[in-house]
């Protein structure tokens, strides 16, 4: 069979000494990198992206491989941690992940997202190697207008995403998309709220706006009552998870991994979401959903796999078309552009060996990266044993480098204390990070779709319903939407929220 | 007050001792090369590939530090600024011209700001299709198109990049105007071109190569003077019927205005040196690209191209109407 | 509803959310709107600041319904000297360099806690700006000048 011969060249690739060491560089720095608080995984592959040009193409490959996976792992242990979370898909990890740390429970997340994300990675793998090229054609079939539709079913999703007043998710979501339009429209050039800001052009950046909302924003929620707070961190319970999480993670960890699968592959910004719609499936199915946003196993385990999966599978559209699906995978094509590799549709074919050697040394790199961490979780959760006083002007330190680290552009960091500021606001008024978040990598995605479909179809919105996958597509939303709405539902969900209202 | 004039004199001390560095000694320490766009991106390659061999011949590193945002205007405007020594130096393509007619206020007035080193090389485009678009040859191509200009849908890169300055040039060329479609970058425009979502474009090299070579688009014309060692079939736009068309991403060095003569003629000899490297000659053949010949990578050949250059596309994005603030 | 009485915390919230929602609604205005079919720069924008300040009002409107727990104590100190270090890191780090803009960006995030003594923010901040140029500066070369022209001679 053709798969078993393509993949024992692949792991005759990937398995050499000389790459498994390569590999295993990759995950150690790419992990040991992502895990310094602010630092995520754009950072530290920017930082990291020049070692790896002295080496030769499939080696170089390799080790920047196993740098996003540990990048990726890296980012996700200081979401959990510290609610740190450098990466639009770890910052859904946090709202749960950081919960469980709070509650004792650091470890337990940490090896929940950890094995969550390699039994993702091992099912992502595989499909990238078995289905690459007609799951392509799929892709290739989303335009603009199922874009549109596409965001649309994450934004009304995003509901779930709250565990507070609804009305206040709703407006942190309206919020978060009118930030994701800072920058210049790319229709016509126009500047549009950057305030004359010529530095804001490019719009916002992520992590920026991340680290301040969300880590900054509780240093301060942690220093405003110093003499009388507990010291939380120090209670830390167990360090694996109990049989009983190993029962509720099971189930969150196929479905996400089928949700991240899918969404991976799409090139257009669709594995941004695989955590969110992850997320809120698991939300919506539980038959706890009160345990959301208050440290509940699913909402650690079910957005993890989604999130490593769709990473996975993001490697889809680069291998087979040579198009990057997100900005790390632009990276890659750069390193392989410098080894003098150019991706086009017909890598599998001329370089057999790097094909199948990247797919194999993404497993590799999964395992890897499982048995490099569960040792590590004792030290990870010994850190929150660190006072707090001193770790803080830790994470200010690293933070500011990380954040100039992605643009070298200084206004990143004066976003960075802005943010910190809006965070904490947020935060006294009873306002989720989350819904902003979700809206900011959202907002330019669902404008740009939108006028894009209608310039496509000259004008005519019934696009969005004549093309058969953006129906459904919006048919799915409808029905999302009823379900919210259904008095029945309502009623249970007002129980969920009424300790707020 | 007297604080104040001490301060100002101690800065004043300070800038003086900087100020001339050594032009025999030069180079003393690391270079740092500024790309105005992201790590991985094709400048951001020519000029990691250029910077390796330069720094061989210089015998200090040399750099490279990835400033983006805003077309690249934000690191030419770093450059602009930088202490004019030698050590911090600009690696900017065609926008570098077409940045003077695109934004209304830049921070830097382009053809005073910058010393020129030398170009480094010109990447042709390509002029390419979806691969079931009807027409089979470039004067199939534009007949087509004027006759079809309400449904015929160009793609490009967005405001300032290649793709879209061809496509402007391409439609000024022939006299009709098409329904742009912007993307945020390359990637989602050949994504949608592959998927047949949008009809033509006219982009790099270096992103069309390896498409079609792979049959996934369709190629009509290259824009250089003379056809591709890599597609010898393929025609120029001159030959296939846009006499004069041509369009290349051409890329120069630059240095902060004020740069002693002797260490820009320095870095031009390294930088001719590294044109001549059979490294960087293959890598750039992969790219679809030739580094730029000896005479061409000398300042007073840059300056020339920036100057023609600045000539040349004023009148075309002024037609366009489109700015980019 | 026995009185008039607000929960502060989601009225000022409302408020707040209202204020920014006009705030780009004012500024969209200043932008070519176009039409539904040919949007502009400024649809989308006004569409969602409009949504935005609509959402504001029903929070400000429902906080004199419910009410919540207050709004606790303030990280006054913190807020103080938090969010200057990155703005002082990115003030410096070009002209002083790398190594004096960390070492005073953690110094200036020492100081956030009372529980901080100055020897100890002081130890604190060198040990990391050591670690930081070691692993950023050294080991993964990152190309910041290690001095800036401030500070060298």
């Amino acid at each position: 069979m053709d798969l078993v011969s393509n993949l024992a060249l692949g792991f005759a690739t990937a398995a050499s000494p000389a790459n498994l060491l390569f590999c295993l560089i990759g995950v150690l720095l790419g992990t040991l990198i992502g895990v310094l608080p602010g630092i995520g995984a754009t950072a530290t592959i920017a930082m990291l992206l020049p070692i790896t040009f002295q080496l030769e193409p499939v080696s170089s490959l390799i080790m920047l491989a196993g740098i996003y996976y540990g990048a990726q792992y890296g980012g996700s242990t200081t979401a959990i941690l510290i609610n740190m979370p450098g990466e639009s898909s770890s910052a859904v990890t946090a709202i749960d992940g950081y919960q469980m740390a709070r509650n004792g429970r650091a470890g337990a997340a940490l090896a929940i997202a950890a094995l969550g994300s390699f039994f993702a990675g091992t099912v992502a793998t595989f499909l990238v190697a078995i289905f690459a090229p007609p799951l392509t054609a799929i892709a290739l079939e989303f335009g603009a207008a199922e874009y549109f539709s596409l965001m649309i079913v994450g934004l009304v999703s995003s509901v779930a995403l709250a565990h507070g007043s609804i009305v206040k998710a709703l407006a942190m979501v309206a919020l978060g998309l009118l930030l994701g339009l800072v920058g210049t429209d790319i229709y016509t050039g126009t500047p549009r709220f950057t305030l004359g800001i010529r530095e804001y052009a490019d719009g916002l950046n992520f992590v920026g706006l991340a680290v301040g909302v969300f880590g900054i924003a509780e240093i301060l929620r942690n220093l405003e009552s110093e003499k009388t707070r507990e010291v939380l961190m120090a209670r830390v319970t167990d360090l694996m998870p109990s049989r009983d999480d190993f029962k509720r993670m099971l189930a969150p960890i196929l479905r996400g991994t089928v949700i991240g699968s899918a969404l991976g592959i799409l090139p257009g910004g669709g594995a941004i979401l695989a955590a969110f719609a992850s997320y809120t499936v698991e939300k919506r199915i539980s038959d706890r959903p009160q345990d959301f946003g208050r440290g509940a196993v699913a909402g650690v385990a079910g957005p993890e796999s989604a999130n490593n999966a769709g990473a996975q599978t993001s490697f889809i559209p680069l291998l087979t078309l040579g198009i990057p699906a997100n900005p790390v995978m632009a990276l890659m094509i750069g390193a392989m552009i410098i080894q003098g590799i150019v991706p086009g549709p017909n890598v599998a074919a001329e370089q057999p060996r790097l094909f199948w050697g990247i797919i194999a040394s993404m497993w590799i790199g999964n395992l890897m990266l499982v048995v490099l961490n569960l040792p590590l979780i004792g030290l990870w959760v010994k850190l929150l044993k660190v006072p707090y006083f001193i770790l803080f002007p830790i994470i200010m330190a690293f933070s500011s480098v990380g954040v100039y680290s992605v643009n070298a552009n200084v206004y990143d960091l004066y976003a960075v204390a802005f943010f910190g500021l809006v965070g904490y606001l947020l935060l006294k008024l009873r306002c989720e990070p989350a819904p902003l978040l979700l809206g900011f990598v959202l907002g330019p995605l669902l404008e740009e779709n939108l006028r894009r479909a209608m310039i496509l179809s000259r004008g005519d919105p019934t696009t969005f319903f004549t093309r058969p996958i953006s129906a459904t597509l919006l048919a799915i939303a409808a029905v999302v939407l009823v379900v919210v709405f259904l008095p029945a539902v309502k009623a249970k969900r007002e129980e969920v929220f009424v300790e707020e209202d | 007050m007297t604080i104040l004039k001490a301060l100002l004199g101690a800065v004043a001390a300070v800038s003086l001792f900087s100020a001339p560095a050594s032009a025999q000694t030069y180079p003393e320490r690391t270079i740092t090369v500024i790309v105005p766009f992201s790590a991985g991106g094709p400048t951001d390659t020519v000029t990691r590939l250029v910077a390796e061999s330069m720094s061989k011949d210089l015998g200090q590193q040399v750099i490279v530090e990835n400033v983006g945002g805003a077309g690249g205007t934000l690191g030419a405007g770093r450059v602009a600024q930088a202490e004019p020594d030698g050590y911090t130096l600009l690696l900017y393509h065609i926008g570098m011209a077409t940045s003077a007619t695109l934004y209304r206020n830049l921070a830097y007035d382009t053809l005073n700001a910058f010393e020129y080193v030398g170009l480094v090389t010109e990447v042709p485009m390509t002029i390419v299709a979806r691969k079931d678009f009807e027409p089979n040859d470039l004067k199939g191509l534009i007949e087509y198109v004027k006759a079809n200009k309400d449904t015929v849908t160009v793609a490009n890169a967005g405001i300032g990049a290649a793709s879209h300055l061809c496509g402007m040039m391409f439609m000024n060329a022939i006299g009709t105007q098409l329904t742009t479609v912007p993307y945020k970058g390359t990637g989602p425009a050949m994504t949608d071109l592959l998927g047949g979502q949008v009809d033509i474009m006219c982009d790099q090299t270096t992103n069309t190569t390896k498409q079609i070579q792979g049959g996934t688009i369709k190629a009509y014309a290259v824009t250089s003077p003379k056809r591709l060692k890599i597609f010898p079939d393929l025609p120029t736009a001159s030959e296939a019927g846009l006499p004069g068309f041509e369009v290349g991403i051409w890329h120069g060095l630059y240095a902060p205005k004020g740069t002693p003569p002797e260490v820009t003629d320095r870095l031009s000899k390294s930088l001719q040196k590294a044109l001549k490297d059979e490294n960087v000659i293959a890598r750039f053949a992969e790219l679809g690209t030739e580094p730029s010949s000896e005479a061409d990578a000398t300042p007073a050949a840059l300056k020339a191209k920036l100057e023609s250059e600045i000539a040349r596309w004023k009148p075309v994005i002024e037609a366009a109407g489109e700015y980019a603030d | 509803m026995k009185s008039i009485s607000f929960d502060t915390t989601n009225a000022l919230c409302g408020g707040l959310l209202t204020a920014v929602g006009l705030f780009f609604a004012w500024q969209s205005f200043g932008l070519e709107l176009g039409t539904a079919f040919r949007m502009g720069p400024g649809y989308f924008p006004l569409v969602l600041s409009g949504v935005l300040t609509l959402l504001g009002v029903v929070i400000l409107v429902q906080s004199a319904r419910v009410h919540g727990e207050p709004m606790g104590p303030i990280a006054i100190r913190g807020m103080l000297f938090i969010l200057p270090a990155p703005i002082f890191f990115g003030l410096t780090v070009r002209g002083l360099g790398f190594v004096p803009a960390l070492f005073f960006t953690a110094l200036i995030a020492c100081f956030a806690s009372h529980r901080m003594r100055p020897l100890w923010a002081v130890a604190l901040s060198l040990a990391l700006t050591v670690f930081s140029v070691l692993v950023f500066s050294y080991g993964l070369q990152l190309p910041y000048q290690r001095f800036g022209p401030w500070v060298r001679f």
